[in-house]
């Protein structure tokens, strides 16, 4: 894909190459949102609600523009008409959308609804004033139970006239009665995920400096997507694009939480030009943890037939999803994929789903690594009571019902067609990693010892790299720079996923060029081009196309350049470590860095009809609306009854994310979703009381793992490419895809001895008892 | 509410600014003495991004006042490395391991690393990871970080050889 | 999360600090660790005029033999508690139940004493501290006295203590004799509050016979709590008789205030905990059985 290498030359995709981010960050010379300090600069700090839901009757700010310090005080009426066009790109100005007002305008609709914003000298003093801004509520019934909220009297958004936000179907359930009525075994379940969040250790965060001499907007963002920060903001202050730059040079992890402008961010964006000196608003935990949305909430009763071998024949879905009161974006596209990607990598014959989002007056979900992954967990956890209650070994079922090869491209039921992907060969080799049999040996000796350990299986498909609208191209810049050394411009949005280093590599291959010798710039709007970001598991092949696009138009050129030179063909001449040479006669070469001169500085020395300078850009368009990946979550664990603790034991990665650009990176993705996931099952709750209150807003009740709770990852790889460039695939998300399953999964065998059927996450320890008959 | 003069040392230099008694050490740190590698995750005192060197002992500076730590020597993150620039051995070590991919817990980690390993040269698998749990990472799952601290710890037993039970070990990065 | 405004005050010595206490009344509180009170203040859920600095108070370190015990200055810190040999030699109950204080960072800051007074019920040095009826040495504007543990826990956070009344020391007993101790706690994660715990200390005679024991129960009240009843119910009997589980069952009878939140209700808390004073049980007969 990157042209003839030279014999020997050395090649950076696939090497676990030492990452160039590391330097400043190991070293604490990181520029994260906070550390961005500019001269004159004041603080934000938001008054938020307490209530569910009240009325906003009143709000006395005079008290807190009292204390010294204290500098404005904004509230709806002085930010929200400054809005001349809210929307985002990914969905566009036309879809319904849930009423964004930036700050609650008469009614706040969550505990944590922003009200009003403080702008005072320090942070410390911002929160000073905000305990001083006097706001008259009314409370109001509020809608807390999403099972209950279609019918609930209290409307979440009247303008709506109802707490649905909307609903859609598949094949009807009735479709399917004939196949469930007769089939061998039907098994169904309704499987229950609480709410999570996904807990960037840095929270959101942005400096806004609105020059007023110059009418010219820059904003440093924490922010997986620097060029729709700027679109989005153009068009929400009715601003020319040109006009506002966007900065992002270190961001503290996203994990989908920073890929859409929310509210709070709208606001410092209207307050700026108000303000007229740069203005910083950085969360802290509590308000992340409180407003900065939530994820996962969504239970669904699902249902499986077999027949009497145990081979699918219908899979059915009807899912419920609580998208508080402000989600973004429209969240009925994503509830659908739960529907439409249910039936798995499995043979299924027929399917149909039924997909329901509701309001509540609890904050609003955001999207969270995997977005769609209930349909994993409910299908897998399904899957492994369906296989106890036909008396089969889980794995066998698998087995019997995974995708092979063979059966490649299949369509399944509800019309996603999937290629490229190898989930009976990943199972397998996941199975063989464990040495299954040996684990079943050895729990069965631990259960004669009053010991359950259990074996969790999970399987996946998941679509990456969408080719959807704004997604589906991706551009890159390149300077060789007149020394010989190479820039690489992509528009970024790494929140710690390492394109920096990806980049480096991949442009270092494609040039032939020592990596040492490249360097990229990223995260800055004004500098490269538009990209929309790191989302949706794209950037590495998006980027890899982007940046090969874009070096085949130079490498062209200094072959050309380089065989006028040396007086041979151009099918003579290779590239490699910064040099061209003639092939068979490496002491007969060129250095980048003479090229480059001749290039820039002695042009009449260039061959006819090869234009000056060594400088390109390309947009790269995507040829697929997905990318498949498919992986294997295997875990074992053991249950102590007594306390309710699991205790991970082995944890096996089986995955085919096609060839790898460097391993080191696509198992940190696979290792940091995949705890994320573990945390989704047994730790994590964004709970609220039943009055809509939050339970959890700090870390002592929002718990994390630690490396205390998570064994030890291991991987196995298997590659087929896709039809992308360089047969790359998306990896960030499957680690929270599988990871919740197979854990649950574990937890369930483990018990199995007691018959009890874990589907209510997360599985504490204290749920755990209730499931074994204790007090929980 | 009346400021105080604080003096302390940071990285062996003399700081002194005059600050609220309320501006914890993380903030007199980012703040006053413009070095913003310390990180807030929190502040409350879990997540460990703050953790810095009070007297050499790993304290989260976020529950910490400025004022508390008068006259005492602070090391931070922007310390570990020797002033030519060259990584600490357990710095090095991330790098090699992948213990780091969007670096906001990374400087609390490599400070929490340095303190554990100086006091505890040979630690098996279960003490590195219950010296980890007081620092969060949500990136890495942790996986390239315990491997940093065995590789840290490998290249601290190669460089004093002779001592019981390992030697000849060079610690390299895998 | 920034703290509210306060005044801030170093005094040199005990006296000062008690002086000032009188002076400055109700908006003032003792600062030594901080490691609990700290989050407090970022979280704003306590709002102070005036933090009293003890913690580098010289008189209010050390660790040092005493009347037939151990006396730690309560500003002593986790961390030194941890590193001490006396510790381990004279208190191996207050040795053992330190790894399970938070995490190494915050035992850097965090005080013995600080953390008695602080008297969470989910804090493992107040459960020892009852446990081994040990004695609060405090002090005020109007002199010095003693309060022995079981009169020292209130309440929720809460304390005998009088609101001008600065902990200076705690004195521990030393238990001789063929003795064993243990302390077993179970929390979400490493570090974490316990959700339920016991610190057991157990002297047998030389027929293995209980001689005496303590139980002192974590995360089970309002307070730390300690099973008297089942002490008393063990006293004499032989070692060999008692089954853990019975231990267990023992020290969970009686306890009338247990809490239920969103860890765990008040009924799991009680599973947890018969589950713990029957584990540390066993470690501490094992020990002083071989002593």
């Amino acid at each position: 894909m990157s042209g003839p290498a030279a014999k020997g030359a050395r090649r950076y995709a696939g090497e676990r190459v030492h990452r160039v981010e590391d330097a400043r960050l190991l070293t604490g010379h990181g520029t994260f949102v906070d550390d961005v300090s500019l001269p004159g600069m004041l603080h934000a700090c938001f008054v938020r609600s307490p209530f569910a839901r009240a009325a906003i009757r009143g709000i006395d700010a005079s008290a807190a523009l009292a204390l010294p310090g204290v500098r404005f005080v904004f509230t709806a009426a002085d930010l929200n008409p400054g809005v001349h066009e809210q929307w985002h790109t990914s969905i566009g100005p036309k879809m319904p959308e849930t009423p964004r007002p930036p700050l609650a305008e008469g009614e706040a609709r969550f505990a944590g609804d922003p009200v009003a914003l403080v702008v005072a000298e320090s942070r410390y003093l911002a929160e000073d004033a905000v305990e001083r801004v006097a706001v008259d509520y009314d409370p109001l019934p509020a809608v807390v139970d999403y099972a209950q909220a279609e019918h609930a009297e209290a409307l979440v958004h009247q303008s709506h006239g109802s707490n649905l936000i909307g609903r859609f179907a598949g094949l009807p359930a009735s479709a399917l009665d004939d196949v469930f009525d007769s089939a061998a075994h039907v098994v169904s379940e309704a499987i229950h995920q609480q709410a999570c969040a996904p807990v960037p250790l840095e929270g959101r965060g942005l400096v806004v400096d609105y020059s007023r001499s110059t009418g010219d907007l820059t904003i440093w963002s924490a922010t997986q997507t620097p060029h729709e920060v700027r679109l989005f903001c153009s068009r929400l202050l009715g601003m020319p694009e040109h006009r506002i730059r966007v900065v992002t040079r270190d961001t503290g992890g996203g994990f989908g939480q920073k890929v859409m402008v929310q509210r709070d961010e709208m606001c410092l964006m209207l307050a700026a030009p108000k303000v007229g000196v740069p203005v910083k608003w950085v969360e802290d935990r509590r308000e992340n943890l409180l407003a900065a949305g939530k994820s996962r909430q969504e239970h669904a009763e699902v249902k499986l037939a077999f027949d009497a071998d145990g081979a699918i024949q219908a899979a059915y879905i009807d899912f419920v999803q609580d998208c508080g009161a402000y989600p973004t974006p429209w969240p009925l596209g994503p509830a659908v994929s739960v529907g439409m990607l249910f039936p798995g990598p499995y043979r299924v014959p027929r399917a149909g789903f039924s997909v329901a989002t509701v309001y509540t007056n609890t904050v609003g979900r955001m999207p969270y690594r995997g977005p769609w992954q209930f349909e994993s967990l409910s299908r897998e956890v399904l899957l492994d009571i369906a296989a106890r209650q036909m008396d089969m070994d889980p794995m066998e079922l698998r087995r019997r019902n995974l995708l092979r090869r063979d059966e490649l491209p299949y369509a399944n039921p509800n019309g996603m067609t999937y290629d490229n992907v190898s989930p009976l060969e990943t199972f397998e080799q996941a199975l063989e990693m464990l040495d299954y049999e040996g684990f079943r040996a050895e729990q069965a000796e631990a259960r004669r010892a009053g010991r359950y350990l259990g074996v969790g299986l999970s399987n996946y498909v998941e679509p990456s790299t969408p080719g959807q609208g704004y997604y589906a191209t991706e551009a890159a810049t390149i300077r060789i720079e007149p020394s010989g050394r190479v820039n690489v411009y992509v528009a970024g949005g790494s929140s710690g996923n390492s394109i920096e280093t990806t980049v480096v590599q991949l442009a270092a291959d494609a040039l032939g060029v020592k990596i040492e010798d490249v360097n990229t710039i990223q995260g800055d709007t004004a500098v490269t081009g538009f990209g929309a970001g790191s989302a949706g598991s794209r950037s590495a092949s998006m980027t890899a196309g982007a940046v090969r696009e874009t070096a085949r138009v130079l490498r062209d050129r200094i072959l050309a350049i380089a065989a006028h030179q040396l007086e041979v063909g151009i099918e003579d001449v290779e590239l490699a470590d910064s040099r061209a040479s003639v092939r068979g006669r490496p002491e007969l070469g060129v250095s980048l860095a003479d090229l480059a001169n001749r290039a820039y500085f002695n042009t009449r020395k260039l061959p006819p009809g090869v234009p000056a300078g060594l400088e390109a850009s390309a947009r790269y368009t995507t040829e697929t609306q997905t990318i498949w990946v498919n992986a294997t979550h295997l875990c074992t664990c053991e249950v102590d009854v007594t306390t309710g603790r699991v205790q991970l034991l082995r944890y096996i990665v089986s995955e085919d994310c096609g060839p790898m650009i460097n391993p080191n990176v696509v198992e940190g993705q696979i290792a940091g979703g995949t705890v994320q996931g573990i945390g989704g099952a047994l730790y994590e709750h964004l709970a609220y009381d039943e009055d809509g209150n939050p339970i959890a807003t700090t870390f002592m009740d929002y718990l994390l793992p630690t490396s205390t709770e998570v064994p030890t990852i291991e991987y196995g790889h298997i590659e087929t490419p896709s039809p992308g460039p360089g047969g790359y695939k998306g990896v960030g998300e499957g680690g929270a895809i599988g990871a919740p399953p197979a854990v649950v999964n574990a937890v369930a065998d483990a018990l199995s001895p007691f018959g009890v059927k874990p589907t209510r996450l997360p599985l504490s320890p204290a749920r755990i008892v209730a499931l074994l008959g204790g007090d929980g | 509410m009346p400021e105080v003069s604080v003096k302390l040392s940071v990285n062996g230099q003399a700081r002194q600014a005059t600050v609220e008694p309320r501006v914890t050490l993380a903030d007199f740190l980012r703040e006053e003495c413009r070095l913003t590698g310390t990180h807030l995750g929190c502040e409350h005192g879990v997540c460990g991004a703050c953790t810095v060197l009070v007297d050499g002992a790993a304290v989260r500076s976020c529950l910490v006042f400025a004022v508390q730590v008068a006259g005492c020597e602070i090391t931070t993150v922007e310390g570990m490395a020797s002033p030519d620039g060259r990584l600490s051995a357990v710095q090095q070590a991330f790098r090699a391991c992948h213990g780091l991919q969007c670096g906001f817990c990374t400087p609390g980690f490599i400070v929490t690393v340095t303190a554990f390993l100086r006091d505890h040269p040979n630690p098996t698998d279960l003490e590195i990871r219950e010296a980890l749990s007081g620092n969060l990472c949500r990136c890495t799952g942790y996986q390239g970080i315990f491997e940093a601290v065995r590789q840290a710890a490998r290249a601290g037993r190669a460089a004093r050889p002779g001592e019981r039970g390992e030697t000849g070990e060079t610690g390299e990065a895998r | 999360m920034k703290p509210a405004p306060f005044e801030y005050h170093a005094p040199a010595s005990a006296a000062e600090a008690a002086s000032l206490l009188a002076e400055l009344g109700d908006g003032a509180k003792v600062l030594a660790g901080g490691q609990s009170l700290i989050p407090m203040l970022a979280l704003r859920l306590a709002i102070f005029d005036h933090l009293v600095d003890i913690g580098r108070i010289a008189e209010l370190k050390g660790i040092e033999r005493r009347d037939g015990g151990l006396w730690v200055g309560s500003c002593t810190t986790d961390a030194a508690v941890e590193a001490s040999a006396e510790v381990s030699a004279a208190v191996p109950l207050l040795a053992r139940a330190t790894p399970f204080v938070g995490h190494f960072q915050i035992r850097s800051r965090g005080t013995l004493g600080g953390s008695i007074a602080h008297a969470d019920p989910a804090a493992e040095y107040p459960a020892v501290a009852l446990a081994l009826d040990a004695r609060m040495e405090v002090v005020s504007a109007r002199g010095r006295r003693t309060i022995a543990a079981a009169d020292f826990f209130d309440g929720l956070w809460t304390t005998s203590m009088a609101p001008d009344e600065i902990l200076c020391g705690v004195w521990f007993p030393t238990w001789g004799g063929r003795s064993g101790f243990a302390v077993e706690e179970f929390a979400r994660r490493h570090g974490d509050f316990a959700i339920a715990g016991a610190t057991v200390a157990v002297e047998l005679d030389g027929e293995d016979r209980i001689r005496r024991c303590a139980i002192g129960l974590i995360g089970l009240g309002s307070t730390p709590e300690r099973a008297t009843a089942a002490e008393a119910e063990l006293a004499g009997r032989p070692l060999a008789e008692v089954e853990a589980e019975e231990v267990g069952r023992l020290a969970m009878a009686g306890l009338a205030a247990v809490p239920g939140d969103l860890h765990g209700s008040a009924g799991y808390r009680r599973r947890v905990g018969a589950a713990m004073a029957a584990r540390a049980w066993t470690a501490a007969a094992a020990e002083a059985r071989r002593a």
